[in-house]
């Protein structure tokens, strides 16, 4: 009886400091994004931050295009073998349109760009700290927040969206190929169809909401796991699966609940 | 000698979880000296130096470097300091995405608004004093060690710092490379009148360049004085470890059961 009264508080003792742990832990992830991504760039920050578009936006685009072109392309074949049967294939454009700038694109690009450009982040960052490279840049006086995760951060926060801006108009390009140039669907209906059904501000508009928040988590999550981790190669790994799976169940969580404000008419 | 010192430590006490590294350290360093801080390995000498660097906290006590209390300074305040400190790593700590030249004017471009032909001439005089020239367009991947501390070194006084910190400097070095070292740090420490502090555990190297040195062990200062003083102590810690013996108050073997019954076993003493 006594042991199994121990074992309990044991087990609550346990989960009672899993809980503070996480709490500690999202308020220093917390500081640590109001340290590093609040404040007015100096002119190498801008220059650093150029540096980084081109690390983490621009070698990010084939991998974000060329997914976007198969997606739009499934997309048109998938919804023509349905539509056809109800002789709606002139709706196919609108589909394809809307199933991209609503949700595919956003949270695709976003699940790409965790893997491609966030788990980079997080190992470049977490061997710098492990090559002790970040404490002897504090030594010199400059502060790492500032001058290394400061222009990532900012660099993922502004290219993710567009790279989700690409993804659509691909998908919607390669959609056209299937739907219009190979199973023969009206090019006018295709086009008109989507001009008329899908809206700037609540598709166009909300799609891009979603990418903004989206980038903000994945490439905050990637800095801080890059930040915080244990600097052994161990610590490393982990850090970096850490880095894809906490944004992947992020994006995903985040996009139910997104979606269900801005289309569950909530 | 009415000179202030540069740091006084007064009673330091720091420990990292259970385990308690210092218990009451006090230690005051000269200006424009070389302090030499040994000790026997995992004492925490190299934590001693992030201590004095504010990149750790202390329990209790307090780090004064030129009568500022390092832990009790805004961040702003303390990256002002460091700018006034050069520290060189024990693994150089070179930034791996910079060449050499790069590494040694980074303290320049992010501190001055020199003309990038003034940072050349001061990166190339930097780069002479520790015979690396023309290894100027290496990046740090492709030097050997002991180059790349000799980097680090000049990067260390890029700024012409007042106090250099020196983590283990000779570790690891062939004697070449030891030796150049050596004569790197004494005159380097005499040209720009700098305030040294070494840490390291090579005896000979160490007590040839230093003025003044601490022995810690026990989380403690043990013995300190000139290295004539310390030759000579009597104290068996001290004896211990500036003639190397390998077994004395620090215990060659790591604590364990007595050798006889872990190697038989409990049935051998049952017989």
């Amino acid at each position: 009886m006594q042991s199994k009264f121990s074992n309990g508080t044991a087990r609550i003792t346990r989960l009672g400091r899993k809980g503070c742990d996480l709490m500690e832990a999202l308020g220093r992830a917390g500081v640590f994004l109001a340290q590093s991504a609040v404040g007015v760039p100096s002119r190498e920050g801008w220059r650093l931050w150029v540096h980084q578009m081109h690390f983490v936006g621009v070698l990010s685009l084939a991998i974000v295009l060329v997914s976007g072109l198969f997606i739009g392309m499934v997309l048109a074949l998938q919804g023509y073998t349905i539509l056809v049967d109800f002789g709606a294939e002139q709706a196919l454009g609108q589909m394809v349109a809307l199933s991209l700038l609503r949700e595919l694109a956003p949270v695709v690009a976003a699940l790409l760009f965790a893997g491609r450009a966030g788990s980079a982040l997080t190992a470049e960052i977490g061997l710098m700290k492990a090559t002790e490279q970040l404490t002897s840049m504090e030594m010199i006086g400059v502060d790492p927040l500032r001058r290394v995760v400061a222009p990532r951060l900012w660099a993922g926060f502004v290219s993710l969206p567009i790279l989700t801006v690409g993804f659509s108009v691909v998908g919607i390009w390669g959609g056209y190929l299937v739907g219009v140039e190979w199973l023969g669907v009206f090019e006018g209906s295709y086009w008109s169809n989507m001009q008329a059904n899908v809206a700037f501000v609540n598709d166009v508009g909300n799609g891009v909401i979603k990418s903004l928040v989206f980038a903000l988590v994945v490439t905050w999550i990637a800095v801080f796991q890059g930040y915080d981790l244990v600097p052994t190669s161990e610590g490393i790994s982990r850090a970096t699966t850490r880095t894809v799976v906490y944004s992947s169940l992020a994006v995903l969580g985040l996009d139910f609940v997104m979606t269900a404000v801005m289309f569950g008419g909530l | 000698m009415t000179e202030t010192p540069f740091i006084e430590i007064e009673d330091l006490y720091f420990s990292r979880g259970d385990h308690e590294i210092f218990r009451g350290v006090n230690m005051t360093i000269p200006r424009g000296k070389v302090t030499a801080i040994m000790g026997p390995s995992g004492t925490g000498k190299t934590t001693l130096l992030k201590l004095i660097g504010g990149q750790l906290a202390p329990d209790r006590g307090r780090v004064l470097i030129d009568g500022q209390d390092v832990h009790r300074l805004s961040r702003k305040a303390l990256f002002t300091l460091r700018k006034r400190m050069g520290m060189l790593f024990q693994s150089g700590a070179l930034f791996s995405d910079l060449d050499v030249f790069e590494n040694v004017a980074f303290p320049l471009r992010v501190h001055t608004d020199l003309p990038d032909t003034m940072v050349r001439d001061l990166v190339l005089l930097k780069l002479q004093a520790v015979g690396l020239r023309g290894a100027r367009e290496l990046t740090p991947a492709e030097l050997s060690g002991g180059m790349a501390r000799r980097v680090a070194l000049a990067r260390a006084v890029a700024l012409d710092p007042e106090l250099v910190l020196y983590d283990e400097p000779f570790v690891g070095q062939d004697p070449i490379s030891m030796g150049v070292l050596v004569q790197l740090i004494k005159r380097l420490s005499q040209a720009l009148q700098l305030t040294s502090v070494v840490v390291s555990h090579d005896i000979k190297e160490t007590l040839s360049i230093a003025d003044y040195l601490y022995l810690i062990a026990d989380g403690q200062v043990v013995a300190h004085g000139t290295p004539q003083t310390l030759d000579i102590n009597q104290d068996p810690r001290v004896s211990q470890f500036v003639h190397g013996e390998p077994d004395g108050p620090v215990p060659f073997h790591y604590p364990a059961e007595a050798f006889y019954r872990d190697i038989l076993g409990q049935a051998a003493l049952r017989q």
